[in-house]
């Protein structure tokens, strides 16, 4: 008995749901340059980026008279003050401490000049999945935000923005397995070290969660425990001398060495970070660059 | 006859209950588990609720819910669209062809079920990250995918008794042969 061929249209597709996936999946990883998951996804999470957008005047607070509404601001106004006081004191005391210690590499490292940067806030911390690492900020491409671009807590490095939409972007945490990164290991002895090798995710979980590993730093390299992790700028990716942790563990494996370091990452305590306005440049700009040094 | 009976009975509650429970276990994933010091033994609820509706839905749906189930997750993470969902479809056929054999009502049962179920998305998620070039290494990808499966197996009798009666509750009615009509 001859089988009903079937007409492939909407429907379906619709009764075939896992073909339909099936597609999806395949357009996303054949078809990257097409954006399609990122888009559909960046689109599903515009509601949460509205509902915590730009906090504006409530409800209650409109109804107040013009004297009530000063007093108000007075209020927050010395509540600031008393709250920036107490900053500038905490920041007096620890540039006294530092003035004091001699200048050592990493001092010299932290130095180095800093891209402009946005400031953004942390509106969705977490992820569904238990492999991967990431977070939602209130700020996107309206900002001057670009996907790829480094983003930090003061000098300390959190990740990378990893798809951009209008208003706001989706970072992806240096503890997400797909982030990767050239990194510098730094002593602080006598005799100051200097090891490259490169940084990588390993979706770690706590309580070992801003555990990471370092890759391709060769056999005969000095790696000591206690080494400060800053990243490279050899790539152009990031700039030079964010903070990224500090090595723990140094095991040898066959022909690299197998480098543990606890990332200074506090997912916690992350509520505003800085999008640093940073472009990997291009190969002519680059190579441009060492011309320029090598002159 | 009985499949009869269950094609003719329409689902209750299908959708509202695969979005709410969607976005709970995202919400329990992203906000809860991860601030719990459970290191790699972090059960996989997402899992669990899709070999739940694997196991229990209705007939007519058990595939669709699960695919979408998988889809929210993909929603919610950072992954690529559709591996989850994938991985659920793939799940999905194979909880019914189990359950033939064995009795999910079987404390035992049902988490051999969540080990097996909760081991092979976990290590099919990582097949993915793979083939992206994002792995983590095979070896050390399947001591947590065991880890994650030892977690969330003795769980699953428990949230399928209290989904069972949950829904009881709910008012869903039983179909022949221990299935829920959702």
């Amino acid at each position: 008995m001859p089988r009903n061929s079937e007409k492939l249209n909407l429907s379906w597709f619709l009764r075939h749901p896992l073909v339909a996936t099936c597609i999806l999946l395949a357009m996303t990883v054949l078809l990257p340059f097409l954006r399609v998951g990122e888009r559909v996804k960046l689109w599903a999470l515009l509601p949460v980026a509205k509902a915590a957008g730009d906090e504006a005047q409530s409800p209650a607070e409109a109804e107040l008279s013009e004297e009530e509404r000063n007093l108000l601001e007075l209020r927050r106004a010395r509540e600031q003050a008393a709250a920036l006081l107490d900053e500038n004191n905490a920041l007096r005391q620890a540039l006294a401490q530092r003035s004091n210690q001699p200048q050592d590499l990493v001092s010299e490292f932290a130095q180095a000049p800093m891209p402009p940067a946005v400031d953004a806030r942390v509106i969705l911390k977490g992820d569904a999945s238990s492999w991967r690492h990431s977070c939602v900020l209130n700020r996107g491409r309206k900002h001057g935000i670009k996907e790829g671009m480094p983003v930090a807590c003061g000098r300390t490095l959190v990740g990378r923005t990893f798809m951009v939409d209008e208003g706001h972007c989706i970072v992806q945490l240096l503890t997400d397995p797909g982030f990767s990164a050239g990194c510098l290991m730094v002593g602080q002895g006598e005799a100051p070290l200097r090891v490259r090798g490169v940084l990588r995710g390993d979706g770690s979980a706590r309580p070992h969660f801003p555990r990471l590993e370092l890759e391709d730093v060769a056999v005969g390299e000095r790696v000591e425990a206690g080494m400060k992790v800053l990243t490279n700028d050899f790539s152009g990716q990031y700039p030079l001398g964010l903070a990224v942790g500090e090595v723990r563990e140094v095991i040898p494996q066959a022909g690299f060495l197998q480098v543990r370091i606890e990332a200074y990452l506090d997912l916690d305590a992350l509520d505003v970070v800085q999008v640093l306005l940073h472009e990997r440049p291009t190969l002519e700009q680059q190579a441009m660059q060492l011309l320029r040094k090598k002159k | 006859m009985l499949e009869r009976a269950n094609n003719l009975t329409h689902p209750q509650y299908r959708w509202r209950l695969v979005l709410g429970v969607g976005l709970l276990c995202g919400v329990l994933h992203a906000a809860l588990l991860r601030r719990l010091d459970l290191g790699e033994w972090q059960p996989d609820i997402f899992s669990i609720a899709a070999l739940y509706f694997s196991l229990y839905a209705n007939r007519q749906g058990r595939y669709l819910p699960c695919l979408v189930l998988g889809l929210v997750r993909d929603f919610l993470s950072l992954g690529l669209l559709g591996s989850y969902a994938v991985l659920y479809s793939l799940l999905h056929k194979l909880a019914s062809k189990a359950r033939l054999r064995l009795d999910p009502d079987h404390f035992v049962n049902a988490a051999a079920m969540a080990f097996v179920g909760t081991f092979l998305v976990n290590f099919g998620y990582h097949a993915m990250l793979a083939l992206s070039g994002d792995g983590i290494g095979w070896s050390r990808a399947a001591m947590r995918c065991l880890s994650m499966a030892c977690a969330s197996a003795p769980l699953a009798p428990f949230v399928f008794v209290l989904a069972n009666h949950g829904l009881g509750r709910l008012g869903v009615q039983r179909l022949a042969g221990g299935y829920v009509n959702v």
